[in-house]
């Protein structure tokens, strides 16, 4: 599993564009669900992005910010398994909300703890972390 | 030659982009000019542009245009080096300035940086672009300040990609992100 992760708009989808072939996009903005994965699994090389919007759409259902956590990890180590499993490779790419001004909302809040956690928990799970930075990318050392 | 240098604010990435503008023109001879995209109005931008300016020392030709970076460049003489700080404040004049309402927009303001970065090469001008890194909060909620930010990516993206040595400002430490002749993968 790799992680490519970045700030809005800077370029992460086209850098992963350039590095795998023809991978399967599974995308929170194509509206995807998070947990239809494995229904588009019979692939090479799965790529999945939109998390902060899959965050953000269970954020209401589930007011317990670990056992949000824990259920976003469930969804990591599922497709751990799914590579060991099958040959596969899961690309993940997470958007870089961290760094601003803590934002006024609970909602935003919550949704900026859970993406900063997910980024760690995908981390420690994924053999190769990239920063995407204004186009170009850097290996993160693990 | 073409350097970017971007980081978040008071990282300390205009004082690196002053010291390698020095280091070009000690390397390469001709004048050291500074183009101001900021406008001297108010009380608040004046103390800082005199700040800025102050740090600066001496030795360095002020222009000041906020917008039209080609009108700029023309009047900087071929085998000089050229500091331009910043394009964030570029990138919103281009998008709201009242002056050219209707007339630029996010293509014209791309096409008008490509027309720099090549012209400079051809001018023998070397550049060094600062701009400041506001991506990386939360995802703006204002359709406008997403129409701003996705504009002032798409300039960062083509200025870095383009740029020879792409530096990364952090408590005043330059990151190297590519460096001509040290190509990474």
């Amino acid at each position: 599993m790799q992680l490519f992760i970045g700030g809005t708009c800077a370029g992460k989808r086209g850098v992963v564009r350039q590095r795998f072939e023809e991978p399967r996009w599974h995308s929170a903005h194509a509206r995807d669900r998070l947990e239809a994965w494995p229904s588009v699994a019979d692939t090479a090389c799965l790529v999945l992005e939109g998390w902060e919007r899959w965050i953000g759409e269970r954020l209401a259902a589930e007011p317990d910010d670990d056992r949000l956590r824990q259920a976003m990890v469930r969804e990591l180590d599922a497709l751990r398994a799914w590579e060991a499993e099958r040959g596969g490779q899961a690309v993940l790419i997470l958007l870089e909300m961290g760094r601003g001004i803590v934002p006024l909302g609970l909602e935003n809040r919550r949704l900026r703890d859970l993406n900063g956690w997910l980024a760690q928990d995908a981390a420690a799970r994924c053999e190769r972390v990239w920063y995407v930075w204004n186009g170009l990318v850097k290996e993160l050392s693990c | 030659m073409i350097a970017f240098i971007s980081g978040g604010a008071r990282s300390g990435k205009s004082t690196h982009a002053e010291a390698l503008a020095r280091r070009w023109q000690a390397e390469r001879g001709g004048a050291r000019y500074y183009l101001a995209t900021a406008r001297s109005g108010g009380d608040e931008w004046q103390a800082r542009i005199g700040r800025h300016r102050q740090v600066r020392g001496e030795g360095w030709i002020t222009l000041e245009e906020p917008v039209d970076l080609i009108a700029a460049l023309e009047r900087v003489a071929p085998g000089s080096t050229l500091l331009l700080d910043c394009l964030t404040l570029w990138a919103s004049q281009l998008l709201y300035a009242s002056e050219y309402a209707g007339e630029l927009d996010e293509a014209r303001g791309i096409a008008m940086l490509e027309r720099l970065l090549a012209e400079a090469r051809q001018r023998d001008v070397a550049l060094v672009i600062v701009s400041n890194d506001v991506n990386e909060g939360m995802p703006p909620e204002d359709a406008e300040v997403w129409r701003y930010l996705a504009f002032l990516q798409r300039a960062h993206r083509l200025v870095a990609q383009e740029a020879d040595e792409v530096i990364q400002v952090m408590a005043g430490l330059p990151q190297v992100w590519k460096r001509r002749g040290e190509e990474r993968s």
